[in-house]
């Protein structure tokens, strides 16, 4: 697995990239009719929608972040270029995703609990693992040398990956305004299955979409570096 | 079979990621365990009852609203805030309530205990992790398994 180079990687994306993104916009397109033509919530009404890009956006930002630490620890260890450009291009893709949840999830509050913000423990540490991104971006892009950005990037998010459990189960260990989780938790999921179902389909079409996006910046950066190295070569 | 021998360097490395992960947290573990009735953001009215120096200290109390508690009494809010164990308070508000505070639901508020009384300052809805239809609520009510309102 450590031996596939980045530009195999790069080329084997590149090539199917085009499906992924045709499925992604297939996927979000019947998300968007379930979300409009769904029944309300008995009790918040339609503000509850705003649910179907939130959650979708808030487990993404924590899956991407874990696979970041992942790929940052395989790079570490066994020195792999290919894991370090992955945990490159993951994270402004992270950053984005948890700026949605903050942004959605403040609307989505000040309808429901009458406040845009509050000092909670979910929502801090939600705060905080979009600063860990932004840590993340300005350190990779703080070297000269792109071998060292990423030897000091990957360990902020093996440090940041500390954060993922206390983002998910925050609700559980203290008192939060934020409420429980609804879909992974124990007892199965605490919402009808036409929600569920709408979640679900909503969720696999931005991670699609995430994925079409991820292979473009990975594309991107091999293509900036093979220019850089032939420059290199040139003079 | 050839069983697989680690590099040295690929060892060291491990190592070494190891001690920065386990330190680093451990440090947050202890940090944020020390810190728990801080980064608690309520407390339950039974909670309150442990609690010395209650008075004019500013707290913030969640529970669900009574039912038949919540009335208007002279331009302003007057309910009671219980929780699980059936402990309460009496509380007065005085401004707009949020849209989606009701009987029997979640809130949370933000005040000072005076003679008994609390005096909030700020009002929260606090939502739960439920969701459905009213259409399912009715099949749920028909068949006598609604356990809400």
């Amino acid at each position: 697995m450590f031996a596939i180079t980045p530009n195999a990687l790069s080329t084997f994306m590149n090539s199917i990239s085009k499906y992924i993104v045709i499925l992604s916009f297939l996927l979000i397109g019947i998300a968007a009719f379930l979300i409009i033509f769904i029944e309300n919530d008995y009790y918040q009404g339609i503000s509850f929608k705003i649910m179907f890009i939130h959650v979708p956006a808030a487990w993404l930002s924590l899956a991407i972040f874990l696979a970041m630490g992942i790929s940052s620890i395989i790079g570490l260890i066994f020195k792999s270029p290919t894991a370090f450009t992955i945990a490159r291009s993951l994270s402004p893709i992270g950053l984005i995703m948890s700026i949605i949840v903050l942004v959605t999830g403040s609307i989505w509050g000040n309808l429901t609990w009458g406040a845009y913000w509050v000092w909670d423990a979910r929502l801090t540490s939600m705060l905080i693992l979009a600063f860990i991104y932004l840590g993340h971006i300005l350190l990779l892009y703080s070297f000269e040398h792109f071998q060292k950005a990423d030897f000091a990037a990957s360990i902020l998010a093996i440090i940041g990956m500390v954060n993922l459990p206390i983002v998910k189960f925050s609700v559980d260990w203290w008192t939060t305004l934020h409420q429980g989780s609804s879909v992974l938790k124990i007892g199965g999921p605490s919402m009808t299955n036409d929600y569920l179902i709408t979640l679900l389909v909503s969720f696999l079409g931005i991670f699609m979409l995430t994925m079409y996006w991820f292979s473009n910046i990975f594309y991107i950066i091999i293509e900036k570096r093979k220019i850089e190295r032939s420059k290199l070569l040139n003079d | 079979m050839r069983i697989i021998k680690l590099n040295k360097q690929i060892k060291k490395r491990f190592i070494f990621l190891l001690i920065i992960f386990v330190c680093f947290s451990s440090s947050i573990f202890l940090i944020s365990y020390s810190l728990k009735d801080q980064i608690a953001y309520f407390v339950e009215p039974t909670d309150l009852k442990k609690m010395n120096e209650l008075e004019n200290k500013y707290l913030r109390v969640g529970g669900l609203v009574k039912e038949n508690s919540l009335k208007f009494i002279d331009g302003s809010w007057v309910f009671e805030v219980i929780d699980q164990n059936k402990n309460s308070i009496n509380v007065v508000f005085s401004k707009t309530l949020p849209n989606l505070v009701e009987e029997k639901k979640g809130i949370i508020v933000e005040g000072k205990l005076v003679n008994n009384t609390f005096i909030a300052e700020i009002v929260l809805a606090k939502h739960d992790e439920n969701y459905m239809p009213q259409s399912a609520i009715n099949k749920l009510k028909e068949e006598g398994k609604w356990r809400g309102d």
